[in-house]
Protein backbone atom coordinates (compact mmCIF):
# COMPACT_ATOMS: atom_id res chain seq x y z
CA UNK A 1 0.00 0.00 0.00
CA UNK A 2 1.70 3.03 -0.65
CA UNK A 3 1.27 7.21 0.56
CA UNK A 4 0.40 9.63 -2.04
CA UNK A 5 4.56 10.40 -2.20
CA UNK A 6 4.90 7.10 -3.34
CA UNK A 7 6.47 5.40 -0.56
CA UNK A 8 5.06 3.15 1.53
CA UNK A 9 4.28 3.45 5.09
CA UNK A 10 6.80 3.11 7.87
CA UNK A 11 5.71 0.17 9.34
CA UNK A 12 5.24 -2.41 6.33
CA UNK A 13 7.87 -0.99 4.69
CA UNK A 14 10.71 -4.10 5.20
CA UNK A 15 13.64 -1.73 5.94
CA UNK A 16 13.78 0.00 8.84
CA UNK A 17 13.72 3.78 7.38
CA UNK A 18 15.30 5.06 10.51
CA UNK A 19 18.33 2.53 9.93
CA UNK A 20 18.55 3.30 6.34
CA UNK A 21 18.66 6.89 6.34
CA UNK A 22 21.34 6.64 9.24
CA UNK A 23 23.49 4.56 7.08
CA UNK A 24 23.45 5.95 4.24
CA UNK A 25 24.18 9.20 5.53
CA UNK A 26 26.97 7.67 7.32
CA UNK A 27 28.27 5.82 4.19
CA UNK A 28 27.79 9.11 2.32
CA UNK A 29 30.20 11.33 4.74
CA UNK A 30 33.76 11.57 3.96
CA UNK A 31 35.05 12.58 7.30
CA UNK A 32 35.20 10.06 9.75
CA UNK A 33 33.04 10.89 12.63
CA UNK A 34 31.60 9.77 16.09
CA UNK A 35 28.27 7.93 15.92
CA UNK A 36 26.05 6.38 18.89
CA UNK A 37 22.59 6.30 17.93
CA UNK A 38 19.90 4.41 20.16
CA UNK A 39 16.41 3.49 18.04
CA UNK A 40 13.56 1.87 18.65
CA UNK A 41 10.64 0.94 16.52
CA UNK A 42 7.48 -0.14 17.26
CA UNK A 43 7.99 0.05 20.62
CA UNK A 44 9.89 -2.84 21.22
CA UNK A 45 12.40 -3.39 18.34
CA UNK A 46 15.78 -1.41 19.73
CA UNK A 47 18.32 -0.94 17.14
CA UNK A 48 22.25 0.98 18.19
CA UNK A 49 24.32 2.14 15.92
CA UNK A 50 28.16 2.93 16.81
CA UNK A 51 30.92 4.12 14.76
CA UNK A 52 34.00 5.63 15.65
CA UNK A 53 36.28 8.46 14.18
CA UNK A 54 39.36 6.04 14.67
CA UNK A 55 37.84 3.28 13.09
CA UNK A 56 36.11 5.56 9.65
CA UNK A 57 35.74 2.43 7.41
CA UNK A 58 33.79 0.37 10.25
CA UNK A 59 30.18 0.20 11.97
CA UNK A 60 28.58 -1.62 14.26
CA UNK A 61 25.18 -2.40 14.21
CA UNK A 62 23.00 -4.07 17.16
CA UNK A 63 19.35 -5.36 17.44
CA UNK A 64 17.70 -6.51 19.66
CA UNK A 65 13.67 -7.89 19.19
CA UNK A 66 11.17 -9.89 21.01
CA UNK A 67 10.42 -13.46 20.37
CA UNK A 68 7.60 -14.39 18.00
CA UNK A 69 6.62 -17.20 20.36
CA UNK A 70 8.20 -16.89 23.74
CA UNK A 71 6.44 -20.38 24.28
CA UNK A 72 8.01 -21.78 21.40
CA UNK A 73 10.87 -19.70 21.47
CA UNK A 74 11.72 -18.35 25.25
CA UNK A 75 15.51 -17.98 25.00
CA UNK A 76 16.76 -14.15 24.35
CA UNK A 77 19.92 -15.64 22.32
CA UNK A 78 19.02 -15.72 18.88
CA UNK A 79 19.14 -19.59 17.45
CA UNK A 80 22.00 -20.88 15.80
CA UNK A 81 20.02 -21.94 12.50
CA UNK A 82 18.72 -17.33 12.38
CA UNK A 83 22.69 -16.53 12.94
CA UNK A 84 23.63 -18.61 10.21
CA UNK A 85 20.95 -17.45 8.27
CA UNK A 86 22.37 -13.75 8.80
CA UNK A 87 25.97 -14.79 7.79
CA UNK A 88 24.86 -15.88 4.39
CA UNK A 89 22.77 -13.03 3.96
CA UNK A 90 25.46 -10.14 5.13
CA UNK A 91 28.39 -12.44 4.34
CA UNK A 92 30.12 -9.75 1.80
CA UNK A 93 30.02 -6.77 3.91
CA UNK A 94 29.09 -7.51 7.45
CA UNK A 95 30.60 -9.72 9.95
CA UNK A 96 28.98 -11.31 13.43
CA UNK A 97 30.51 -9.88 16.15
CA UNK A 98 30.95 -12.65 19.48
CA UNK A 99 29.67 -11.68 21.94
CA UNK A 100 27.20 -9.34 21.16
CA UNK A 101 27.17 -5.74 22.27
CA UNK A 102 25.63 -5.80 26.26
CA UNK A 103 21.50 -5.84 25.91
CA UNK A 104 21.29 -6.83 22.35
CA UNK A 105 21.12 -10.22 20.57
CA UNK A 106 23.39 -9.40 17.45
CA UNK A 107 26.00 -7.24 16.64
CA UNK A 108 27.24 -7.04 13.12
CA UNK A 109 30.41 -5.31 12.18
CA UNK A 110 29.95 -3.36 8.65
CA UNK A 111 32.87 -3.13 6.51
CA UNK A 112 32.56 -0.11 4.34
CA UNK A 113 35.58 -1.04 2.32
CA UNK A 114 33.19 -3.65 1.14
CA UNK A 115 30.27 -1.83 0.07
CA UNK A 116 30.13 -1.41 -3.61
CA UNK A 117 31.04 2.30 -5.27
CA UNK A 118 27.75 2.37 -7.25
CA UNK A 119 25.29 3.83 -5.77
CA UNK A 120 22.44 2.32 -6.42
CA UNK A 121 24.05 -1.01 -5.69
CA UNK A 122 25.19 0.71 -2.45
CA UNK A 123 21.37 1.82 -1.43
CA UNK A 124 20.25 -1.74 -2.22
CA UNK A 125 23.09 -3.17 -0.19
CA UNK A 126 21.99 -0.75 2.64
CA UNK A 127 17.88 -1.11 2.53
CA UNK A 128 18.81 -5.06 2.69
CA UNK A 129 20.83 -4.28 5.88
CA UNK A 130 18.25 -2.52 7.49
CA UNK A 131 16.07 -4.91 6.62
CA UNK A 132 17.83 -7.39 9.15
CA UNK A 133 14.28 -7.43 11.48
CA UNK A 134 12.74 -8.93 8.44
CA UNK A 135 15.60 -11.67 7.89
CA UNK A 136 15.63 -12.25 12.08
CA UNK A 137 11.61 -13.18 12.30
CA UNK A 138 11.20 -14.96 8.69
CA UNK A 139 13.84 -17.28 9.63
CA UNK A 140 12.72 -17.68 13.75
CA UNK A 141 9.31 -18.50 11.83
CA UNK A 142 10.90 -20.80 9.68
CA UNK A 143 12.65 -22.17 13.05
CA UNK A 144 9.49 -22.17 14.88
CA UNK A 145 7.75 -24.09 12.50
CA UNK A 146 9.59 -26.96 11.31
CA UNK A 147 11.91 -27.55 13.98
CA UNK A 148 10.32 -26.29 17.56
CA UNK A 149 7.13 -26.29 17.50
CA UNK A 150 6.86 -29.85 15.54
CA UNK A 151 5.25 -32.62 17.53
CA UNK A 152 3.17 -35.53 16.97
CA UNK A 153 0.99 -34.51 14.47
CA UNK A 154 -2.84 -35.20 15.56
CA UNK A 155 -5.31 -36.44 12.50
CA UNK A 156 -2.40 -34.49 10.17
CA UNK A 157 -2.39 -31.66 11.96
CA UNK A 158 0.21 -29.98 14.31
CA UNK A 159 -0.79 -27.87 17.60
CA UNK A 160 -1.98 -24.37 17.07
CA UNK A 161 1.61 -22.20 17.04
CA UNK A 162 0.62 -18.74 19.23
CA UNK A 163 2.73 -15.56 17.52
CA UNK A 164 3.28 -12.21 18.72
CA UNK A 165 4.57 -9.65 16.67
CA UNK A 166 2.78 -6.93 17.44
CA UNK A 167 1.88 -7.08 21.47
CA UNK A 168 -1.73 -7.18 21.18
CA UNK A 169 -1.97 -8.78 17.80
CA UNK A 170 -1.16 -12.30 18.53
CA UNK A 171 -1.95 -14.67 15.83
CA UNK A 172 -1.67 -18.32 15.40
CA UNK A 173 -0.12 -20.46 12.64
CA UNK A 174 -0.77 -23.89 12.55
CA UNK A 175 1.70 -26.30 10.43
CA UNK A 176 -0.76 -29.46 8.69
CA UNK A 177 0.48 -32.07 6.17
CA UNK A 178 0.43 -30.18 2.60
CA UNK A 179 0.16 -26.41 4.01
CA UNK A 180 0.20 -24.12 7.50
CA UNK A 181 -2.33 -22.02 8.32
CA UNK A 182 -1.93 -18.60 9.19
CA UNK A 183 -5.21 -17.60 11.41
CA UNK A 184 -5.51 -13.83 12.53
CA UNK A 185 -8.42 -12.38 15.53
CA UNK A 186 -9.20 -9.40 14.58
CA UNK A 187 -9.60 -6.83 16.85
CA UNK A 188 -10.45 -2.65 16.85
CA UNK A 189 -11.59 -0.21 18.99
CA UNK A 190 -14.13 1.70 17.28
CA UNK A 191 -17.10 0.00 16.23
CA UNK A 192 -17.31 2.04 12.87
CA UNK A 193 -13.91 0.33 12.23
CA UNK A 194 -15.33 -3.07 12.70
CA UNK A 195 -17.37 -2.33 9.48
CA UNK A 196 -15.00 -0.97 7.26
CA UNK A 197 -12.67 -4.01 7.88
CA UNK A 198 -15.67 -6.62 7.58
CA UNK A 199 -16.28 -4.95 4.01
CA UNK A 200 -12.44 -5.48 3.24
CA UNK A 201 -12.41 -9.25 4.48
CA UNK A 202 -15.68 -10.02 2.69
CA UNK A 203 -13.83 -8.22 -0.61
CA UNK A 204 -10.30 -10.09 0.23
CA UNK A 205 -12.15 -13.74 0.34
CA UNK A 206 -13.96 -12.41 -3.04
CA UNK A 207 -11.02 -11.53 -4.53
CA UNK A 208 -9.02 -14.67 -2.99
CA UNK A 209 -11.71 -16.96 -4.44
CA UNK A 210 -11.14 -15.80 -8.14
CA UNK A 211 -9.74 -18.09 -10.80
CA UNK A 212 -6.97 -14.97 -11.44
CA UNK A 213 -5.60 -14.98 -8.15
CA UNK A 214 -5.78 -19.19 -8.08
CA UNK A 215 -2.04 -18.95 -7.19
CA UNK A 216 -2.96 -16.72 -3.65
CA UNK A 217 -2.92 -17.82 -0.76
CA UNK A 218 -6.98 -19.14 0.11
CA UNK A 219 -8.57 -16.52 2.56
CA UNK A 220 -11.30 -17.08 4.25
CA UNK A 221 -13.08 -14.90 7.35
CA UNK A 222 -15.13 -16.33 9.94
CA UNK A 223 -17.10 -14.59 12.92
CA UNK A 224 -16.48 -17.54 14.66
CA UNK A 225 -13.30 -19.35 15.84
CA UNK A 226 -12.21 -21.85 13.32
CA UNK A 227 -12.40 -25.21 14.40
CA UNK A 228 -8.45 -25.59 13.99
CA UNK A 229 -8.28 -22.90 17.02
CA UNK A 230 -10.54 -25.59 19.24
CA UNK A 231 -8.82 -25.65 22.53
CA UNK A 232 -6.91 -22.33 22.66
CA UNK A 233 -7.31 -20.19 25.84
CA UNK A 234 -11.00 -17.48 25.71
CA UNK A 235 -9.01 -14.79 25.49
CA UNK A 236 -7.24 -15.05 22.61
CA UNK A 237 -10.15 -15.89 20.77
CA UNK A 238 -12.76 -13.01 21.91
CA UNK A 239 -12.85 -10.86 19.13
CA UNK A 240 -15.08 -7.68 17.47
CA UNK A 241 -14.01 -8.39 14.20
CA UNK A 242 -14.19 -12.09 13.40
CA UNK A 243 -11.11 -14.64 12.10
CA UNK A 244 -8.93 -14.08 9.29
CA UNK A 245 -7.25 -17.08 7.55
CA UNK A 246 -4.88 -17.45 4.66
CA UNK A 247 -3.88 -21.06 3.87
CA UNK A 248 -0.06 -21.12 2.81
CA UNK A 249 1.02 -23.55 0.41
CA UNK A 250 4.58 -25.05 -0.76
CA UNK A 251 5.14 -22.24 -3.27
CA UNK A 252 4.44 -19.47 -1.20
CA UNK A 253 7.46 -20.05 0.75
CA UNK A 254 9.86 -21.36 -2.06
CA UNK A 255 12.83 -20.06 -1.92
CA UNK A 256 13.05 -15.96 -1.58
CA UNK A 257 9.11 -15.90 -1.14
CA UNK A 258 9.73 -17.27 2.29
CA UNK A 259 10.77 -13.57 3.14
CA UNK A 260 8.29 -11.70 1.53
CA UNK A 261 5.39 -14.12 2.92
CA UNK A 262 6.39 -14.23 6.50
CA UNK A 263 6.82 -10.34 6.37
CA UNK A 264 3.51 -9.65 4.31
CA UNK A 265 1.47 -12.41 7.21
CA UNK A 266 3.29 -10.68 10.01
CA UNK A 267 2.41 -7.31 9.09
CA UNK A 268 -1.31 -8.45 8.22
CA UNK A 269 -3.16 -6.39 10.79
CA UNK A 270 -0.90 -3.13 10.39
CA UNK A 271 -2.23 -3.59 6.91
CA UNK A 272 -5.84 -3.78 7.47
CA UNK A 273 -5.49 -1.33 9.90
CA UNK A 274 -3.79 1.37 7.46
CA UNK A 275 -6.37 0.69 4.85
CA UNK A 276 -9.15 1.58 7.56
CA UNK A 277 -7.07 4.54 8.57
CA UNK A 278 -7.24 5.81 4.81
CA UNK A 279 -10.57 4.90 4.45
CA UNK A 280 -11.96 6.89 7.30
CA UNK A 281 -9.69 9.60 5.49
CA UNK A 282 -11.48 9.17 2.10
CA UNK A 283 -14.48 9.17 3.45
CA UNK A 284 -13.78 12.82 5.22
CA UNK A 285 -12.49 14.24 2.29
CA UNK A 286 -15.78 13.21 0.10
CA UNK A 287 -17.99 14.81 3.06
CA UNK A 288 -16.50 17.86 2.81
CA UNK A 289 -16.54 18.39 -0.67
CA UNK A 290 -20.70 17.57 -0.50
CA UNK A 291 -20.91 19.90 2.72
CA UNK A 292 -19.14 22.85 0.30
CA UNK A 293 -21.75 21.70 -2.61
CA UNK A 294 -24.54 21.59 -0.56
CA UNK A 295 -24.19 25.38 1.16
CA UNK A 296 -23.61 26.40 -2.61
CA UNK A 297 -27.25 25.42 -2.69
CA UNK A 298 -28.31 27.49 0.42
CA UNK A 299 -26.46 30.41 -0.83
CA UNK A 300 -28.56 30.61 -3.73
CA UNK A 301 -31.66 30.42 -1.45
CA UNK A 302 -30.26 34.02 0.22
CA UNK A 303 -29.37 35.38 -3.54
CA UNK A 304 -31.61 37.22 -5.15
CA UNK A 305 -33.12 36.45 -8.38
CA UNK A 306 -30.90 39.05 -10.51
CA UNK A 307 -28.37 39.88 -7.65
CA UNK A 308 -27.42 38.69 -4.58
CA UNK A 309 -28.62 41.29 -1.93
CA UNK A 310 -31.43 39.90 0.22
CA UNK A 311 -34.41 41.19 1.59
CA UNK A 312 -32.78 41.39 5.27
CA UNK A 313 -29.90 43.30 3.89
CA UNK A 314 -32.28 45.51 1.79
CA UNK A 315 -33.62 46.27 5.28
CA UNK A 316 -30.41 46.98 7.08
CA UNK A 317 -29.57 49.21 4.62
CA UNK A 318 -32.27 51.36 4.70
CA UNK A 319 -32.52 51.38 8.18
CA UNK A 320 -28.68 52.34 8.09
CA UNK A 321 -29.23 55.32 5.47
CA UNK B 1 -33.35 9.09 -10.60
CA UNK B 2 -35.93 6.22 -9.77
CA UNK B 3 -39.27 6.66 -10.09
CA UNK B 4 -40.41 5.87 -6.71
CA UNK B 5 -37.81 8.05 -5.36
CA UNK B 6 -39.15 11.00 -7.94
CA UNK B 7 -42.55 10.32 -6.71
CA UNK B 8 -41.33 10.56 -2.80
CA UNK B 9 -39.54 13.54 -3.76
CA UNK B 10 -42.39 15.63 -5.95
CA UNK B 11 -44.44 14.61 -3.18
CA UNK B 12 -42.09 16.57 0.14
CA UNK B 13 -42.07 19.13 -2.56
CA UNK B 14 -45.44 20.17 -2.67
CA UNK B 15 -46.25 19.52 0.54
CA UNK B 16 -43.36 21.72 1.58
CA UNK B 17 -44.62 24.48 -1.00
CA UNK B 18 -48.30 24.18 1.22
CA UNK B 19 -46.71 24.08 4.43
CA UNK B 20 -44.85 27.01 4.17
CA UNK B 21 -46.71 29.94 5.01
CA UNK B 22 -45.00 31.14 8.11
CA UNK B 23 -45.88 34.56 9.67
CA UNK B 24 -44.55 36.57 12.31
CA UNK B 25 -46.13 35.59 15.66
CA UNK B 26 -45.20 36.48 19.49
CA UNK B 27 -44.78 33.71 21.97
CA UNK B 28 -48.42 33.80 23.59
CA UNK B 29 -46.74 32.97 27.26
CA UNK B 30 -43.84 35.23 27.24
CA UNK B 31 -44.26 38.84 26.80
CA UNK B 32 -41.60 40.28 23.93
CA UNK B 33 -40.61 36.67 23.22
CA UNK B 34 -40.59 35.10 19.46
CA UNK B 35 -40.00 31.16 19.93
CA UNK B 36 -40.53 28.53 16.73
CA UNK B 37 -44.31 27.43 18.54
CA UNK B 38 -43.18 24.11 16.25
CA UNK B 39 -40.65 23.43 19.02
CA UNK B 40 -42.26 24.76 22.20
CA UNK B 41 -46.03 23.43 20.98
CA UNK B 42 -47.42 25.51 23.93
CA UNK B 43 -50.56 26.50 21.95
CA UNK B 44 -52.58 23.67 20.37
CA UNK B 45 -54.39 26.39 17.97
CA UNK B 46 -51.09 27.44 16.57
CA UNK B 47 -50.28 24.18 15.32
CA UNK B 48 -51.41 22.08 12.36
CA UNK B 49 -51.40 18.18 12.00
CA UNK B 50 -48.20 16.81 11.35
CA UNK B 51 -47.62 14.83 8.02
CA UNK B 52 -45.77 11.79 7.82
CA UNK B 53 -44.39 11.13 3.69
CA UNK B 54 -43.12 7.21 3.78
CA UNK B 55 -41.02 5.95 0.68
CA UNK B 56 -41.30 2.77 2.29
CA UNK B 57 -40.49 1.53 6.12
CA UNK B 58 -36.72 2.77 5.90
CA UNK B 59 -37.22 5.80 4.47
CA UNK B 60 -39.89 8.43 5.69
CA UNK B 61 -40.08 12.11 5.96
CA UNK B 62 -42.13 14.28 8.87
CA UNK B 63 -42.94 17.61 9.10
CA UNK B 64 -44.75 19.70 11.40
CA UNK B 65 -46.05 23.12 10.84
CA UNK B 66 -46.82 25.52 13.32
CA UNK B 67 -47.99 29.39 12.85
CA UNK B 68 -44.19 30.80 12.78
CA UNK B 69 -42.39 27.64 11.82
CA UNK B 70 -42.29 24.62 10.10
CA UNK B 71 -40.06 21.30 11.06
CA UNK B 72 -38.97 18.92 8.71
CA UNK B 73 -37.43 15.58 9.72
CA UNK B 74 -35.87 13.13 7.54
CA UNK B 75 -35.38 9.26 8.26
CA UNK B 76 -32.44 8.42 5.58
CA UNK B 77 -32.46 4.74 3.97
CA UNK B 78 -29.96 2.07 5.71
CA UNK B 79 -29.56 -1.07 4.24
CA UNK B 80 -26.95 -2.68 5.52
CA UNK B 81 -24.42 -2.06 8.64
CA UNK B 82 -21.76 -0.38 6.28
CA UNK B 83 -25.12 2.31 4.44
CA UNK B 84 -25.70 2.28 8.49
CA UNK B 85 -22.29 3.63 9.95
CA UNK B 86 -21.72 6.11 6.41
CA UNK B 87 -24.95 7.83 7.32
CA UNK B 88 -24.22 8.23 10.82
CA UNK B 89 -21.27 9.82 9.82
CA UNK B 90 -22.22 12.00 6.96
CA UNK B 91 -24.91 13.24 8.98
CA UNK B 92 -23.19 13.75 11.93
CA UNK B 93 -20.65 15.64 10.36
CA UNK B 94 -23.64 17.55 8.51
CA UNK B 95 -25.00 18.47 12.39
CA UNK B 96 -21.86 19.63 13.62
CA UNK B 97 -21.49 22.37 10.46
CA UNK B 98 -25.22 23.51 11.14
CA UNK B 99 -24.00 26.95 11.01
CA UNK B 100 -23.09 26.76 6.94
CA UNK B 101 -27.01 25.75 6.26
CA UNK B 102 -28.63 28.05 9.17
CA UNK B 103 -31.57 25.64 8.63
CA UNK B 104 -30.63 22.69 9.76
CA UNK B 105 -31.11 21.23 13.10
CA UNK B 106 -28.12 20.13 15.61
CA UNK B 107 -30.28 17.67 16.90
CA UNK B 108 -32.37 14.97 15.12
CA UNK B 109 -36.23 14.29 16.50
CA UNK B 110 -36.20 11.47 18.03
CA UNK B 111 -36.96 8.47 15.36
CA UNK B 112 -35.26 10.25 12.25
CA UNK B 113 -31.97 11.08 11.17
CA UNK B 114 -31.72 14.77 10.40
CA UNK B 115 -34.33 17.66 10.98
CA UNK B 116 -34.43 21.06 9.64
CA UNK B 117 -36.47 24.10 11.41
CA UNK B 118 -37.51 27.04 9.16
CA UNK B 119 -39.03 29.98 10.92
CA UNK B 120 -40.71 32.90 9.50
CA UNK B 121 -37.66 34.54 9.71
CA UNK B 122 -35.78 32.09 6.92
CA UNK B 123 -38.48 32.89 4.57
CA UNK B 124 -38.02 36.26 4.57
CA UNK B 125 -34.32 35.97 3.62
CA UNK B 126 -34.68 33.69 1.63
CA UNK B 127 -36.48 33.18 -1.60
CA UNK B 128 -39.00 30.25 -0.55
CA UNK B 129 -38.92 28.36 -3.45
CA UNK B 130 -35.29 28.16 -3.49
CA UNK B 131 -35.25 26.79 0.58
CA UNK B 132 -37.62 24.08 -0.93
CA UNK B 133 -34.86 23.29 -3.61
CA UNK B 134 -32.45 22.96 -1.35
CA UNK B 135 -34.10 20.37 1.51
CA UNK B 136 -35.13 18.43 -1.95
CA UNK B 137 -31.63 19.05 -3.39
CA UNK B 138 -30.47 17.51 0.28
CA UNK B 139 -32.27 15.13 0.70
CA UNK B 140 -31.55 14.09 -2.97
CA UNK B 141 -28.14 13.94 -2.23
CA UNK B 142 -27.54 12.41 0.86
CA UNK B 143 -28.87 9.37 -0.81
CA UNK B 144 -26.37 9.71 -4.10
CA UNK B 145 -23.66 9.92 -1.40
CA UNK B 146 -24.33 7.33 0.87
CA UNK B 147 -24.37 4.92 -2.36
CA UNK B 148 -21.51 6.65 -4.27
CA UNK B 149 -19.96 6.37 -0.71
CA UNK B 150 -20.76 2.47 -0.31
CA UNK B 151 -19.60 1.53 -3.77
CA UNK B 152 -16.07 3.72 -3.39
CA UNK B 153 -15.68 2.25 0.15
CA UNK B 154 -15.91 -1.94 -1.28
CA UNK B 155 -14.17 -0.79 -4.46
CA UNK B 156 -10.90 0.77 -2.32
CA UNK B 157 -11.47 -2.26 -0.37
CA UNK B 158 -10.92 -4.74 -3.53
CA UNK B 159 -8.48 -2.72 -4.82
CA UNK B 160 -6.38 -3.24 -1.14
CA UNK B 161 -7.17 -6.80 -1.05
CA UNK B 162 -6.02 -7.69 -4.64
CA UNK B 163 -2.32 -5.35 -4.02
CA UNK B 164 -1.89 -7.46 -0.56
CA UNK B 165 -2.41 -11.19 -2.35
CA UNK B 166 -0.55 -9.48 -5.11
CA UNK B 167 2.74 -9.68 -3.09
CA UNK B 168 2.13 -13.66 -2.71
CA UNK B 169 2.72 -14.44 -6.24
Amino acid sequence: MATPSGRRMACLHRASPAVEEILLELHSKAKPMEVDHNIYEAGSVRYHIKGSASEAQELYLSITIPSLSPEVLPVKDLQHNTLQTIRKAYSSVAEIVEPPREGFQLTLRLDFRKFPPRKDDCSKLIAEIASLQGVILSSQLKDIIWNLGSQVPVEGMYRPIKLIYHPREPFFVIRMTEKIIAIFPMRFKDDSDVILATAFFQELMDVGSSTTWAKAPFCSWSPIPPPELRGEPFHDLSTNAGFVSFEILSWHVEGAKLDKTVWCLLNFPAYVKYHIKCTRGFIQRRMRRRLERLAEVMQKAKEDEDGYITRQEEKTRKIGM
Amino acid sequence: MAYTLRLYLTCIRNTLEAAMCLQNFPCQEVERHNKPEVELKTSSELLLNPILICRNEAEKCLIETSINSLRISIKVKQADELENILTKKFLRFLSMRAEAFQVLRRKPVQGYDISFLVTNYHCEEMHKHKLIDFIVQFMEDIDKEISELKMSVNTRGRLVATEFLKQFI
